[in-house]
């Protein structure tokens, strides 16, 4: 059976003409189909809202109370485990020079002059190789592979910035 | 400015007051439109506490040239249709709404027409029924549509679709409905109504 445009009018919800209204009804007589559109339409537009039990309010403020309460003690225990977890791999990793404290205080300051020297040279040799690196480096790349280059790591930063915003975005009704 | 644009900025700014106010002007909305996409009122109950709770967590990223309800709303529906994905909604009973003392319509004697009552009645029950079959997201454009008298383009900001998208999931699911609604007649008439005399 023809259902057009019947169907469209149904549908729609739009205002038809009184002859329309004729040819409408005739073919809802015959058409099962659009008769039941039109009685869901009907339907539809007589719907109710339902409201919530009494105090919906209240149950409300006793669920955010709590949830606060939740919130905060999530807090707390991270922060708790952030903090000794911290605390236990630094104790871990300083173990080997830790145990020079237990020594004669002799053995220990050697050991941390021994540290603060290695250190200092560390840093001045890296200063150093990026120095070397820098005067080296733009003799051998050709101003295109430089704009290739910078272009390359913009996008990097770019997507770092991207992931970073959508990893920490909650998004809405969710 | 409007109450409710002061509650919001208010709450904004950090008083539980002011949103409890906003709590108590969406109630219903936020609870309707729960209770007819997951059908049952202790889970419509759990969904709009959920989803005042978060818009209330969220507040900070609300655009107050955006309205509210439709914000709020919005919330609602996704979470709905969350949780609907999450679970398959096995069945879900109209007498619950008794047990729960949630607003059951019941033909009113006093009325003019106590039996086009009843039968008004019984055609929003089957209504209610049938909308468990239709796909969450047209479900929900179906609710904010007729529940809710929302605009197409309102259904569209709500649901994050196009005013296209809504169109058509809003005639797709109407003709779902008038296809579940075709097939349940017979079988509801002659369950429903085994006592009555035929017409013939």
């Amino acid at each position: 059976m023809k259902h057009q445009p019947f169907e469209d009018w149904l549908l729609n919800e739009k205002l038809i003409t009184s002859e329309q209204k004729r040819e409408l009804t005739s073919h809802l007589r015959t058409c099962a189909y659009c008769s039941a559109l039109a009685e869901t339409g009907m339907a539809l537009n007589a719907v109710k809202a339902v409201s919530p039990r009494a105090g919906f309010t209240d149950r409300f403020q006793m669920r955010l109370a709590q949830r606060k309460i939740a919130d905060r003690r999530r807090r707390v225990w991270g922060s708790i485990l952030f903090t000794f977890g911290g605390l236990a791999l630094l104790a871990w990793l300083m173990s080997p020079y830790l145990i020079t404290f237990f020594s004669s205080p002799a053995t220990w300051i050697s050991t941390l002059v021994e540290w603060g020297v290695y250190l200092i040279t560390t840093l001045q040799a890296m200063g150093q190789a990026g120095f070397v690196l820098l005067d080296v480096i733009p003799g051998f790349l050709s101003p295109f592979m430089w704009m290739i280059l910078l272009s390359t790591m913009a996008g990097i930063s770019l997507l770092w910035s991207v992931s970073i915003w959508r990893f920490i975005r909650v998004p809405q009704g969710r | 400015m409007n109450d409710e644009l002061t509650w919001v900025i208010q709450a904004q700014q950090g008083s539980d007051e002011a949103f409890t106010k906003l709590v108590e002007e969406h109630q219903t909305h936020v609870y309707n439109l729960c209770y007819r996409m997951l059908g049952e009122p202790e889970a419509a109950e759990d969904a709009a506490q959920e989803s005042f709770l978060r818009a209330y967590q969220n507040l900070q990223r609300y655009d107050r040239n955006r309205p509210f309800a439709t914000w709020l709303l919005s919330i609602a529906a996704h979470y709905c249709i969350d949780r609907l994905r999450r679970r398959k909604l096995s069945v879900f009973s109209l007498d619950e709404e008794n047990d729960e003392g949630v607003t059951f319509e019941i033909a009113d004697p006093a009325s003019p027409n106590p039996e086009a009552e009843s039968v008004k009645r019984e055609e929003r029950d089957r209504l209610h029924i049938l909308l468990k079959d239709l796909d969450a997201t047209d479900r929900a454009a179906i609710v904010l549509r007729y529940w809710n008298d929302y605009s197409e383009i309102e259904i569209a900001e709500s649901l994050n679709l196009t005013v296209s998208a809504v169109k058509s999931r809003l005639h797709r699911a109407r003709r779902a409905l008038a296809g579940m609604w075709q097939e349940d007649k017979p079988r509801t008439r002659a369950e429903r109504r085994p006592h009555e005399t035929p017409a013939f």
